[in-house]
């Protein structure tokens, strides 16, 4: 009874002081990766002044200008849009079919299918500088460059791949009889897979999508080789800004685009986290 | 019309035959049960039957069509799944209402139906719940369930109640008689259970290695095995078997020279051969196969014992009690229609089979 007394508070306190530390170390790592995010937002509200005081400022009188001044401009507007338009057309085009591979390549004996599964993985290997310039010619050659549907077709090749084997193993880890149930209730394949498995993995889907769109919405080599004017995107403006050795780089500007264009990331990331641990627990009640 | 004709049905998986042949001829109304031990092959002719599997060779008929072509949806067949499938994201009642959906049968009727289903069931509380929110007996229900509304013509099981513990799965196995006995719809049902098998069925498939030992009305599988496995197999704690020497047609000399008096001799008079017993057709007497206890296991109603009987453990069911104290050298009877005779061949391992009763 004694040692029990004595034992369990010993014990405790040793548990709290991991958890202390284990909060320190969180904390450390986090300020080292959201500190860059948290001075790109910080001087994004910064006059051009302030921007250039050494020591650096942490406090000063904020100012809206350069978002005032940059989100008026028609390139930047429309390359947001572009972004947006190109982000979602990649992203709904490669969830279809990467999907429906996916759930081929999990479910359907085919001789040579899991060699053609890896071939495919295998194809994201390849830098995609050394495809950018390919790509760049046919293009050419069909009159596409620096169209929306061109930078979709283009980002679909590597989301493709990324999506059907997300959605492979997802399916994978579903039961089989699940669509056995459903072809015997009178569904064929195809019936018991969109109305059965789809709604089933509807919160994977929805983070593979999202995943998917980050991927293509931050995308920079492709937009910058395919693209001019017309369908360019963010990342590419971005570029354009840090690199101006006209002007000189305009932090405040570069700061106020890149923080426009991180916001939906981050959301979307933070969606697709509730979404991903929702899917996963549902997939372990099967039913 | 429910019949089910199996005619010489073929399986392969590549160049691996896992079905060599099997023919079971199954009556409207009739329920059968297919057991053995894993990787026998009934659940892959099971999965034939639903149509899940393709058929290799041979034809499968179900009432007058033959189904190898058909589709799992126009076999007008339900199965219930050892996982029992249920849809995750649909309530009781859609996951219940789901293949009359499917066949465009009316709102009203699908209601009536998955209702009156429900009632039989005693699911009618639990409708609107997700499987998620239901214990797994529940959810075996709405499995059944799901089954009964369809009115099918053949009931498919498989191993639907090795999910369960143990005494949930003794009352699903009378709810599931129960509700044969009621719909007389004609049922497979595919376990390892022998038990299982033999107070469900009217008839037993016995399968092993792909092929069938042997069919027949449970208590004739327990009554006259057509084989040495089947003998094994079916009857729990498993039947004792001897192998050795007919040196005159009732006198069974063992390995050691123990010499057994046979009650009758071999009706086959064979020279050498194996010889079973069902622990259960033992009597103790004032002379006969001599034994020794080694352990006595009173449950009240009956006492097993285990003895030594030539050098090799053998079990003995007793009805009621028994004074006999390990160590005490005892005297084997059995009566003259209660041996059995078998070919000479390696007895299928007991500790396996006890697994798997």
């Amino acid at each position: 009874m004694t040692a029990l007394a004595v034992s369990r508070p010993r014990r405790s306190s040793r548990g709290a002081l991991a958890t202390r530390l284990r909060i320190v170390a969180g904390v450390a790592v986090s300020v080292i990766f959201l500190f860059p995010i948290y001075w790109m937002i910080l001087t994004s509200f910064k006059d051009q002044v302030d921007i250039f005081t050494t020591p650096p400022k942490f406090l000063f009188t904020p100012t809206l200008a350069a978002y005032a001044e940059y989100m008026q401009r028609a390139d930047i507007v429309k390359r947001l849009i572009n972004t947006v338009i190109v982000a979602t057309g990649a992203g709904l085009l490669s969830i279809v079919v990467g999907t429906m591979a996916g759930y081929a390549l999990a479910r359907i004996r085919l001789r040579g299918a899991a060699t053609f599964g890896l071939l495919i993985l295998l194809s994201r290997g390849v830098p995609p500088i050394a495809l950018a310039v390919p790509m760049f010619l046919v293009a050419r050659k069909l009159g596409v460059i620096d169209k929306h549907i061109t930078l979709i077709l283009a980002y679909s090749t590597f989301l493709i791949p990324y999506v059907m084997w997300l959605m492979r193993s997802f399916f994978m880890a579903l039961p089989r009889e699940l669509e056995e149930s459903a072809m015997i209730d009178g569904c064929s394949r195809y019936g018991a897979f969109f109305k059965i498995i789809v709604p089933i993995s509807l919160p994977g889907l929805l983070s593979t999508l999202i995943f998917s769109m980050i991927l293509a919405w931050e995308e920079l080599l492709f937009a910058l080789v395919l693209t001019s004017r017309h369908a360019s995107t963010i990342p590419v403006a971005i570029a354009g800004i840090a690199g101006d050795t006209v002007n000189g780089a305009n932090w405040a500007a570069l700061t106020a685009v890149g923080t426009i264009t991180v916001i939906p990331v981050v959301v979307f990331a933070l969606l697709v986290q509730k979404w991903l641990i929702k899917g996963l627990a549902e997939g372990a009640t099967k039913g | 019309m429910g019949t089910v004709q199996i005619r010489d049905v073929r399986k392969s998986f590549g160049t691996f035959e896992v079905l060599h042949g099997v023919s079971i001829d199954i009556e409207d109304g009739e329920f059968v049960a297919l057991v053995g031990p894993s990787g026998c092959g009934k659940s892959t002719l099971l999965r034939m039957i639903a149509g899940l599997e393709d058929i290799t060779a041979g034809e499968i008929v179900i009432g007058d069509r033959v189904v190898n072509d058909v589709a799992p949806k126009d076999r007008d067949i339900a199965m219930v799944f050892q996982n029992y499938a249920l849809y995750p994201h649909k309530n009781v009642r859609d996951n219940m209402g789901f293949a009359l959906r499917q066949r465009r049968v009316s709102k009203r009727e699908i209601t009536e139906r998955v209702e009156e289903a429900a009632r039989i069931l005693g699911l009618e509380p639990l409708l609107d719940r997700k499987p998620r929110q239901l214990s797994g007996g529940q959810r075996q229900r709405v499995a059944m369930g799901r089954a009964i509304v369809r009115n099918p013509n053949v009931f498919l099981f498989d191993e639907p109640l090795s999910n369960l513990d143990a005494k949930l799965r003794v009352q699903m196995r009378s709810e599931i008689k129960e509700l044969h006995q009621r719909l007389k719809t004609t049922t497979i049902y595919v376990t390892h259970d022998q038990i299982e098998a033999m107070t469900l069925a009217d008839r037993v498939v016995v399968m092993n290695g792909g092929v069938i030992e042997q069919v027949g009305a449970p208590l004739d599988l327990y009554d006259r095995p057509a084989s040495l496995f089947v003998a094994a197999f079916i009857g729990s704690p498993p039947m004792n078997f001897f192998e050795g020497d007919f040196v005159d047609p009732t006198t069974f000399a063992l390995a050691d020279g123990t010499r057994l008096k046979l009650p009758v001799p071999d009706p086959k008079g064979r020279r050498h051969g194996t010889i079973g017993v069902r622990p259960e057709h033992f009597t103790l007497e004032q002379s006969g196969w001599p034994a020794t206890v080694s352990v006595v296991e009173p449950t009240g109603s009956e006492t097993q014992i285990t003895a030594r009987l030539a050098g090799r453990s053998i079990r003995v069911l007793i009805r009621g009690r028994t004074a006999t104290r390990p160590g005490e050298a005892i005297h084997l009877g059995v009566e003259p229609e209660l041996i059995h005779f078998f070919d000479a061949a390696p007895v299928p391992a007991l500790a396996e089979m006890e697994d798997v009763a």
